[in-house]
């Protein structure tokens, strides 16, 4: 998560036959969960055909799936990490009455089950406020819930990743900005965020991630409406609940490759322009 | 690390925050742009079983093409569905893979009219072919067999298989010899096809959706089966439309037929009409007690009932002569027995007292069936054929053996009680033997005195013709006379209610 440091990053040489056994139980204990992964996804390639992925692609309802998914989590990323980064801020940073209470609340959607922030978000808009602000403007079993679900629970590892970033950055270059002539807000933009962007990245692929493999929530509180409500997930569980378990392992398979794209374009970017050119010397 | 700051650069981490609120305005733009267009009528919201999307969705479609109203199907395993409506109280119809959850809805009293559509047999299944070779219960209790079943208390396959074998005995060595309990049916229907399980307990409807699957058939499963239904929600703001659909849903020549096309046995569905017409035919005494429900049913379901009001030996020698009738409302048993061939089981709706009426005051002094007899006094009575209650007037005095005697004063028999009343209050009568509902639109001109003869009661049953189109809908009707507005109806209109409490 942090960046290596020069003399941890730089690579390793054998020196000897006695850094071989140790190289060897390490790579034998993280391979395995490599393995799991990679033997997982070739069951599934065998599951499949390229026939059942192109008819999936050919239905215009997880076509639907496919735009709604890969909008909405982008939304839920984009709003979760306005969020994470002031709050991830705040929580590295400032000392306040009460932060111990707020950084347990912020545990609860990571350690909830995922059905129970559903099951939560729709009680809580049957209340007063929210039923008529509800009703105003649609959001229980709308487009607007799918985001909310997946917001109310990426925010939370948002928040987490964007407090460890800033934990970690070193706060003497921002105070030395701040006795410069700097404000506290210019020395956020100039010294803090850039320094905190491989962070950011890191808020922003978990928050993605998190949001694309939401599910219990969505079900509960914004329903499986066929071209209305439907993401991937949710095709994945109608399709295993009809039957049609290669459609399900065809659509986990997008997903894959959905996710796969999006994180990758998200690093390249990520690392190298938006942020890097006004930061590296 | 520090950068300098020159005036007029800019920085590119506020680029990127800028861009992320260009990025998210754009975004929304794109949720927000309609996906086709979108039909003025508004839409049916249908909370439906996932396993029953095939069938559903294509009848759904075929109704929005005709009727131009939008259904929206929302999916999701029938528990998870009944949970979220609980909660949510939106929606309209709620379409539950077996009519267990039906009853849990009811109870939490979450529904109102349910239309039946097909019955499910619970099947023992295994890999086409079979390949273990199963031929009877026993070969499930063999050692290295997988059996997967679902969780009695969760699903209805569960729940009904423990029934039967509980009664066969042979419960508790099954669930010993079951390697897994699922959520739903489906899960096990799935580690079949995987390969996870070489035997499971799931539904005959759902051979069609797993074609790599087979029956294997058991004498001790023959006869466990279940209906699936679709309810109307309390909370529907258009239940009129709702239940519109739900009969097409159920009509034997709309989505019965894709119902059986996926592997269901349909009910003996309604044939669809837009606006289905009823005809009952009704004794003419209950008229004031059922005239504002059927105007409240015809409302609701957007039916028409043609009402047919008579003495119901009258109504008999109709429907002998071959008039037709979807449902058929008896002043007394007596005539529905006539009738019994061309009627489903009738329900016994309401019970009505025969009395004594005479004007207010009582100015004969009658105070029992032998005052009756009285020199000079003016009697009308029920006619003995055309009328329940002319025959059960002259088998109870028959009892009372009082006949001979109030024959004698008989001036007049009339084919309804109302008359008689007319009668009376003109003062053509001086005392008339009818229910004691006759009198309650006249209370206070009238007086009533009560006959203690066990027999001097009337039984109203309700029954369904055989030969209906609208059996369905003449069911719900039943329903409707046997709700608890019908009720106080009922009571309000001198009746005594019959119907048992549920």
């Amino acid at each position: 998560m942090s960046e290596p440091n020069a003399a941890v990053g730089q690579p390793h040489l054998m020196r000897g036959r006695s850094d071989v056994p140790f190289y060897a139980a390490f790579s034998i204990l993280g391979g395995t969960y490599v393995f799991l992964i990679v033997a997982m996804i070739i069951a599934d390639l065998e599951f499949t055909t390229a026939s059942h992925v192109l008819n999936a692609l050919s239905s215009p309802e997880i076509r639907y799936a496919i735009k709604l998914s890969l909008i909405s989590c982008t939304i839920s990323t984009i709003l979760s990490l306005w969020v994470g980064v002031p709050l991830g801020y705040l929580l590295s940073r400032v000392q306040f009455p009460g932060k111990g209470a707020v950084d347990a609340i912020l545990d609860i959607p990571i350690v909830l089950p995922p059905l129970v922030i559903g099951l939560s978000l729709l009680i809580l808009f049957q209340t007063p406020f929210f039923k008529a602000l509800d009703d105003a403007f649609p959001i229980t079993y709308a487009v607007p819930s799918v985001i909310l679900a997946q917001f109310s629970v990426a925010c939370a590892f948002a928040v987490r990743t964007m407090r460890i970033t800033f934990d970690q950055i070193n706060p003497r270059a921002e105070q030395v900005a701040l006795t410069l002539g700097c404000t506290r807000s210019q020395a956020f933009w100039m010294v803090v965020l850039p320094e905190a962007r491989r962070g950011i990245l890191t808020a922003a692929t978990l928050a993605w991630a998190r949001s694309l493999g939401e599910f219990g929530p969505i079900l509960i509180f914004s329903g499986a409406t066929r071209m209305r409500t439907e993401v991937l997930s949710t095709t994945v569980f109608l399709e295993l609940s009809v039957g049609n378990i290669e459609a399900a392992v065809a659509v986990s398979l997008l997903m894959i490759a959905a996710a796969v794209f999006v994180l990758t374009l998200l690093r390249v970017f990520g690392s190298e322009s938006a942020f890097g050119k006004a930061v590296e010397p | 690390m520090l950068r300098q700051f020159y005036p007029g650069r800019i920085n590119g981490v506020w680029l990127a925050f800028l861009g992320s609120i260009i990025l998210l305005g754009l975004l929304i733009g794109m949720l927000a742009w309609p996906a086709g267009e979108e039909s003025s009528k508004s839409p049916l919201l249908v909370y439906c079983a996932a396993g029953l999307k095939g069938p559903v969705a294509a009848i759904a479609k075929e109704y929005e093409k005709e009727y131009g109203v939008p259904i929206q199907l929302n999916l999701g395993g029938s528990q998870t569905l009944l949970a979220g409506l609980e909660i949510n109280k939106r929606g309209d119809l709620y379409l539950p893979a077996d009519d267990s959850y039906l009853v849990m809805a009811q109870k939490k009293d979450l529904i109102a009219e349910a239309i039946p559509l097909a019955s499910m047999n619970v099947i023992l299944a295994a890999k086409k072919g079979n390949p273990k070779g199963f031929k009877g219960l026993d070969d499930l209790m063999k050692e290295g067999v997988k059996l997967s079943q679902t969780n009695p208390d969760a699903a209805a396959t569960g729940k009904l298989t423990r029934e039967k074998m509980e009664k066969l005995g042979r419960w508790e060595e099954l669930k010993k010899h079951t390697t897994v309990f699922k959520g739903t049916v489906n899960d096990v229907a799935a580690d079949l096809k995987i390969g996870s399980a070489d035997a499971g307990f799931i539904w005959d409807a759902l051979l069609l959706q797993y074609p790599e699957l087979e029956n294997i058939p058991i004498p001790e499963l023959d006869g466990v089966s279940a209906t699936m239904s679709v309810a109307v929600l309390k909370s529907s703001a258009n239940a009129t439309a709702a239940l519109r659909f739900a009969r097409y849903l159920g009509a034997r020549d709309k989505g019965l037929k894709e119902f059986e096309r996926n592997g269901f046995k349909p009910v003996a569905g309604d044939t669809w009409a837009g606006t289905p017409e009823l005809r009952l035919m009704s004794g003419a005494m209950l008229r004031p007690a059922i005239e504002e429900t059927l105007k409240a049913f015809e409302q609701r379901e957007g039916c028409r009932v043609t009402r047919v009001y008579n003495g119901c030996g009258i109504l008999v020698a109709q429907m002998r002569a071959g008039q037709k009738a979807d449902a058929y409302f008896a002043c007394d048993i007596t005539f529905m027995k006539q009738v019994n061939d061309l009627f489903m089981d009738s329900s016994e709706i309401s019970t009505n007292q025969l009395v004594i009426i005479v004007k207010k005051g009582n100015p004969h002094t009658i105070l029992d069936l032998k005052d009756l007899g009285k020199p000079n006094l003016k009697v009308g009575v029920g006619h003995e054929q055309q009328c329940a209650l002319g025959a059960l007037t002259k088998n109870m005095l028959e009892v009372a053996g009082r006949y001979n005697v109030v024959a004698k004063n008989v001036t007049v028999q009339s084919p309804t009680g109302d008359m008689l009343v007319n009668q009376l209050r003109t003062g053509s009568l001086d005392a008339v033997i009818a229910y004691a509902s006759n009198m309650t639109p006249n209370k206070n001109e009238l007086d009533s005195i009560g006959i203690d003869i066990p027999c001097a009661i009337a039984v109203q049953p309700f029954a369904v013709g055989k030969e209906s189109a609208n059996t369905q809908l003449s069911m719900r009707l039943l329903e409707a006379i046997k709700s608890g507005a019908s009720e106080e109806r009922f009571r309000k209109n001198g009746f005594n209610w019959q119907v048992a409490p549920k």
